[in-house]
């Protein structure tokens, strides 16, 4: 196969099973909130505040995958 | 006009949304989006100046000129432009205080604050029209270029925009994450004192503790107060990692999130006709924010720990 075809493979692999991680994280996140939200419905505003919190930490690692498949595909020329 | 009821004014929005995704269809086509990670710089000019720093240069100009008019003729009970400004002022200020005690919010304050203004100011001024479609480039080849639907593209193709998004440059968040990394250290060494700082990443009291144990006699005591030693040592050392880690990971997770959302909107102004593009729109404006909340918080909760005394800590 040539490489280029290697190289896009590669992009897609990357955004794709890097984003499996934080999927799954930020669902757990997610469970959490609504758990503690629905058995304190006062403590709305740090639990959403921390809640965000929780989910951009989440987030940060599905876009250093999405850069290194962004890097791959549009950057690289072979 | 006779009064519209509920379902009529929702039929009528559905007919004009399809209205103006048909005539985005036939006669708006877009060239396809050509993306650089890294900022272009402005051809022509003697030195070289990025498109990404006309930007930024951009947003101190704005961010000067709305604080300069609040604070200009400044009275007890604020006008209104003063009112405006003083609700995201105080917001940010009841974030750093509430979070990091009353003396210590007031200290922290000014560089979270300007770190979050200034983050966000450059996302939310990207999205004005005018950027990234206004440059140097060149006319389309005479049959045009073809869109994603109908049409084909007769324009002129953008290469170098004037202007960019400034938190797509890779520099900008990083210059952020430094300064915020050397804001930690400092108020860390400044409020604890230098030695007290450091035996957080170089603990070598429960070592010297050992050692002087075995000195004494006391062979198994001395050996397993040696061991837990040198693996509070092994902890030092991973906290200094992770110190310079942070830098890089708010770098990426800055850059990462707006370059993502820069790429998105390229990519959906040239695949779907005009009017879909707005929810997304409003998305990236959404994330502008979160993002720069993001990056304020982090560093505002590194300088409470990092100001926090170890015993307090455990």
């Amino acid at each position: 196969m040539d490489p280029n075809a290697w190289r896009l493979l590669a992009a897609g692999l990357a955004m794709g099973l890097g984003a499996l991680g934080p999927g799954i994280g930020i669902g757990l996140v997610g469970w959490g909130a609504l758990q503690a939200l629905g058995r304190n419905p006062e403590a709305r505003g740090p639990i959403m505040t921390n809640m965000i919190l929780a989910i951009a930490f989440a987030e940060a690692v599905a876009i250093y995958a999405l850069i290194v498949a962004i890097i791959l595909a549009m950057v690289v020329r072979l | 006009m006779p009064k519209l009821g509920c379902l009529s004014k929702i039929i009528i929005a559905v007919i004009v949304f399809l209205v103006l995704t048909v005539v985005g269809l036939l006669f708006f086509p877009v060239p396809p989006p050509e993306v650089h990670l890294e900022a272009e710089s402005i051809p022509g000019l003697p030195f070289f100046i990025t498109n990404t720093l006309l930007a930024s240069l951009l947003t101190i100009l704005v961010l000067v000129v709305i604080f300069f008019t609040a604070t200009r003729r400044m009275k007890l009970v604020p006008g209104r432009w003063q009112s405006a400004v003083e609700i995201v002022f105080e917001w940010v200020l009841n974030l750093c205080e509430e979070n990091a005690g009353k003396e210590n919010g007031r200290r922290f304050f000014p560089i979270v604050a300007t770190i979050f203004f200034y983050i966000i100011m450059a996302a939310l001024l990207s999205l004005l029209p005018g950027f990234e479609v206004i440059g140097y480039g060149h006319p389309a080849p005479p049959e045009g270029v073809p869109g994603a639907f109908a049409g084909s593209y007769h324009g002129w193709i953008v290469d170098i925009p004037l202007l960019r998004k400034a938190n797509t440059d890779i520099n900008f968040p990083l210059a952020l994450a430094l300064v915020s990394f050397v804001f930690v250290e400092f108020m860390g060494i400044k409020t604890l004192g230098f030695s007290r700082y450091i035996s957080r990443f170089i603990s070598l009291g429960e070592l010297i503790r050992g050692l002087g144990l075995l000195l004494r006699g006391k062979i198994r005591l001395g050996i397993s107060a040696i061991f837990m030693g040198v693996i509070e040592l092994f902890a030092g050392l991973i906290e200094i990692i992770s110190e310079f880690i942070r830098v890089v990971s708010l770098t990426f997770r800055l850059f990462g999130n707006m370059t993502a959302g820069m790429i998105l909107l390229l990519i959906i102004s040239f695949l779907t006709p005009w009017v879909v593009g707005v929810p997304f729109y409003g998305l990236e404006a959404l994330f502008g924010f979160v993002q720069a909340l993001i990056f304020a918080g982090l560093t505002l909760a590194f300088a409470i720990i990092a100001v926090t005394p170890r015993e307090l800590h455990e």
